[in-house]
């Protein structure tokens, strides 16, 4: 039956995934000298703690502009939504739907999913666990793509330079923003996935081995 | 006991420990408990991954240096490109961001071509350095890290963005700008992560 390297005293390393045998809680490589645990230490408090930081970063990021639009002596901030409901009132609906999944959509599907990460692993929960790892797989990778909104600041505002005619100047906002997306990527990368499968209660045939 | 661990493979999802299947090229060794990919062999693996780093990383300095984009109002004519983006970001004081752009665009890309080219150029080679394992080592930490493809989509938003305000005109930046994202996405195709570290732990004994 399948068997966890934990339950039978191996580790993979983290970085070269070579599987060793743990003569100690810590251990190193024999590979790539890499010394590391086999489950990441603190996994969930570090998650919990990264999850938590990056909701609330998220609410001074919504509610500060992103950017600040100065043309002929007038001044004009938006925030993310006011961003968004500019491009609809203009008729750009994919451009809105877009940047909306990005810095709406898949930054508080992070944290949500984060949270039932965190939730699962404590309370034991056994259900699901291959759809709980699939959707681990994806928190981690849509992470980046909340940087969007970002991004788009600062090439509007390296472009859109032209003096006291018109110029575009990155606000705060942006700032809050960056510092969430960085705190839900370090989430993730402190979340160990294994821990899911841990609780896993054994199969008969497992019992009877035993 | 001795058990010999170079025939076993880990799940990195659920731990499940196995031996590593025999498998050829264009098949996928699936782990028998979450059914996630365990382990995908590649062709030619060494010789493409070096060439595609080499193309990455001669196309970063165009990528960087030429302009993105420009715009004209009222006779005068701006452009900028991804490296004006940082200096101008550092000259208003936004330094976290100037330092967020700085890392996920450039830093990260360029540390991933360059490892995996010099990887390759010294397996070839049987060059071995004990820091090589160090470069390699962060390699596969700097996945989740590398932001290309998110800038690039920033800057199609933006020229959607500034063609309703001004005049815009595209740059040769944004060409060198997808030839980059198409090297770093086709690296991550081409890398046979297990060979590469198979053949480094080699050449070391
Ligand atoms: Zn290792
Ligand atoms: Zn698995």
């Amino acid at each position: 039956m399948n068997k966890t390297a934990l339950s039978l005293g191996f580790g993979s390393c983290p970085r070269c995934q070579k599987v060793n045998k743990m003569h100690n809680e810590r251990q190193q490589c024999s590979r790539c000298h890499y010394w590391f645990h086999a489950r990441k230490p603190n996994s969930i408090q570090k998650t919990m703690a990264w999850t938590i930081t990056a909701l609330v970063l998220f609410v001074p990021a919504n509610l500060y502009p992103m950017m600040v639009l100065n043309t002929l002596g007038k001044t004009e901030s938006s925030t993310i939504l006011q961003g968004i409901s500019a491009f609809v009132q203009v008729g750009h609906y994919p451009i809105a739907i877009i940047i909306f999944i990005a810095s709406f959509i898949i930054p508080l599907g992070k944290i949500i999913g984060l949270f039932i990460l965190i939730y699962n692993v404590k309370h034991k929960t056994n259900i699901n666990l291959k759809r709980q790892s699939h959707l681990f797989h994806i928190v981690e990778k849509i992470g980046p793509w909340s940087m969007l909104d970002v991004f788009v600041v600062v090439v509007m505002a390296s472009v859109v330079n032209l003096g006291f005619l018109s110029n575009i100047e990155v606000a705060i906002g942006a700032s809050y923003f960056a510092l969430m997306v960085i705190a839900t990527l370090m989430a993730a990368n402190s979340f160990d996935p294994r821990l899911l499968w841990d609780n896993k209660p054994l199969t008969k045939e497992q019992v009877y081995e035993q | 006991m001795q058990v010999n661990t170079d025939t076993l493979i880990a799940c990195q999802l659920c731990d499940t420990l196995v031996n590593i299947p025999q498998i050829s090229s264009g098949e996928k060794a699936i782990c028998p408990c979450c059914q996630s990919v365990l382990y995908v062999p590649k062709k030619h693996s060494l010789e493409r991954t070096q060439a595609i780093s080499l193309a990455g990383l001669l196309l970063l300095l165009p990528a960087t240096q030429l302009p993105l984009m420009g715009i004209y109002a009222a006779g005068k004519y701006h452009q900028t490109s991804l490296l004006e983006c940082i200096t101008l970001l550092t000259n208003n004081g936004f330094y976290l961001i100037a330092f967020c752009v700085l890392i996920f665009t450039i830093v990260v890309p360029a540390v991933r071509l360059f490892t995996a080219f010099y990887l390759t150029y010294c397996l070839q080679r049987n060059i071995n350095k004990p820091f090589l394992m160090v470069f390699f080592r962060s390699y596969h930490l700097l996945d989740n890290w590398a932001m290309i493809h998110v800038f690039f989509l920033g800057v199609i938003v933006s020229l959607y963005k500034l063609v309703d305000i001004a005049d815009v005109a595209i740059g040769a930046g944004i060409a060198s700008l997808v030839m980059l994202l198409m090297c770093s996405t086709m690296l991550s195709v081409c890398i046979d992560y297990r060979y590469l570290w198979t053949e480094l732990e080699r050449s070391h004994e």
